[in-house]
């Protein structure tokens, strides 16, 4: 039997009508509401377009070209990893306004979507990536590279592939955060470091990776990952409020680039 | 015949995916938010929706980050029916600047004074069905 919610709320009689009670206990909020299955995780520029606000982001040099399309290689979780890490940088790319960036990536999620099977669901937001990169539509490639990310995991559900879809997210939200910090890093301002204050985000990606089964979880580079987000969790503010350092901002872009790059090596 | 072609109506109505009218749901909220992308937000290309009971909320918990400013669209495909949606940040402090109500629409606005955690609670109010199919979507700038 479900737990209700109403334990969790001021005993106020709750008409149709009433207003809603100006404080709950989260602490007796319902298990499956803790269980954080609903979170959606932020697209990058959902942080990125703060830091664009606190500052000035030297985006450019926060770009990490890509030479070539890129290639799927590895077991299928770093496949996925590595898309997440590229849809990502499609981000970066638009805030640096480099188009020919965005077209490599346009074409790289294409060729990774391939590897996992999902080239079907993604093409048409691969091809519209490329599309609006050329004419410099910013708006329309960040609408069409958080399509993408959606249809990569609906994509990768519909093959019961529902483990490997979130790894496409924590995919990006590393090598978000990693470029977050390089921001934070340049410039470091309190409202900055603590946009890394992000517990919800590591609760879903630890539990995801905790119910992986099977190889999945025996995959070594999915083992470093797990032992890169615990190193990463005291470092970004248990409390809400708390001060994240700019050594700890530092310390969390050391962790997620160093994931990322294991992320996107052969080895 | 007729019994047996009635018969085969039931079993396709029966057959038909619930997912159908959770769409629904997530097309009225989406219609819902429309309005809003001219006023410079970005709507996410990921939602939630499911069905729930009367006066049974289900907390939803999101990151939100300071410096943002987001909208939470809800709605329902079922027009007589009465929903809501409230957001609440770590503390369990109400801490949304607007929310609206409307038939089968419910609307929430907040703008975090701080980068965390936030519950967004949703629920079926009022309704002429045992459970009710809702869809959310959100949008930031």
């Amino acid at each position: 039997m479900k737990k209700s919610l109403l334990p969790a709320l001021l005993c106020l009689a709750i008409t149709s009508h009433a207003a809603p009670p100006q404080k709950i206990d989260v602490s007796k909020l319902p298990q499956q509401s803790k269980l954080v299955e609903d979170v959606i995780v932020p697209v990058p520029s959902e942080i990125f377009g703060v830091l664009d606000k606190l500052g000035r982001p030297r985006w450019v040099e926060v770009l990490r070209p890509i030479k070539n399309v890129a290639k799927p290689f590895g077991e299928q979780p770093q496949v996925a990893l590595y898309l997440g890490t590229v849809i990502a940088e499609g981000f970066v790319a638009v805030e640096a306004e480099d188009a020919d960036q965005v077209k490599k990536i346009g074409r790289s999620v294409l060729s990774l979507s391939e590897a996992l099977g999902v080239s079907k669901s993604v093409k048409k937001r691969a091809n519209a990536i490329i599309d609006a990169g050329d004419q410099k539509d910013w708006r329309q490639v960040r609408k069409e590279l958080d399509g993408a990310l959606s249809e990569v995991k609906s994509g990768m559900a519909e093959l019961g592939s529902d483990q490997l879809s979130q790894l496409v997210s924590l995919g990006g939200w590393l090598r978000g955060t990693e470029a977050l910090c390089e921001v934070v890093n340049g410039d470091y301002s309190r409202d900055g470091a603590d946009l890394l204050h992000q517990p919800v985000l590591l609760d879903f990606f630890d539990g995801r990776l905790e119910g992986l089964k099977g190889r999945y979880r025996r995959n070594a580079l999915i083992g470093k990952i797990r032992e890169g987000l615990k190193d990463i969790r005291p470092l970004i503010g248990l409390a809400d409020g708390a001060v994240i350092s700019a050594k700890s901002v530092k310390e969390v872009g050391v962790i997620s680039s160093n994931l990322v790059k294991a992320i996107q090596s052969k080895k | 015949m007729n019994r047996i072609l009635s018969a085969l109506l039931v079993v396709l109505v029966a057959c038909m995916p619930a997912n159908a009218t959770v769409d629904d749901a997530l097309a009225y909220a989406l219609e819902a938010a429309q309005p809003y992308i001219k006023e410079g937000f970005t709507v996410r290309e990921d939602y939630w929706g499911g069905d729930m009971a009367v006066g049974q909320p289900k907390a939803i918990t999101q990151q939100l980050f300071k410096g943002n400013e987001y909208w939470f669209w809800m709605a329902t495909d079922v027009k007589s029916a009465r929903i809501s949606v409230h957001v609440y940040d770590s503390d369990g402090n109400l801490c949304e600047v607007d929310a609206r109500q409307k038939g089968q629409f419910a609307s929430a606005r907040v703008v975090p004074k701080r980068s965390g955690t936030f519950y967004i609670i949703v629920e079926i109010e009022k309704s002429p069905q045992e459970r009710t199919h809702w869809g959310m979507a959100y949008g930031f700038r």
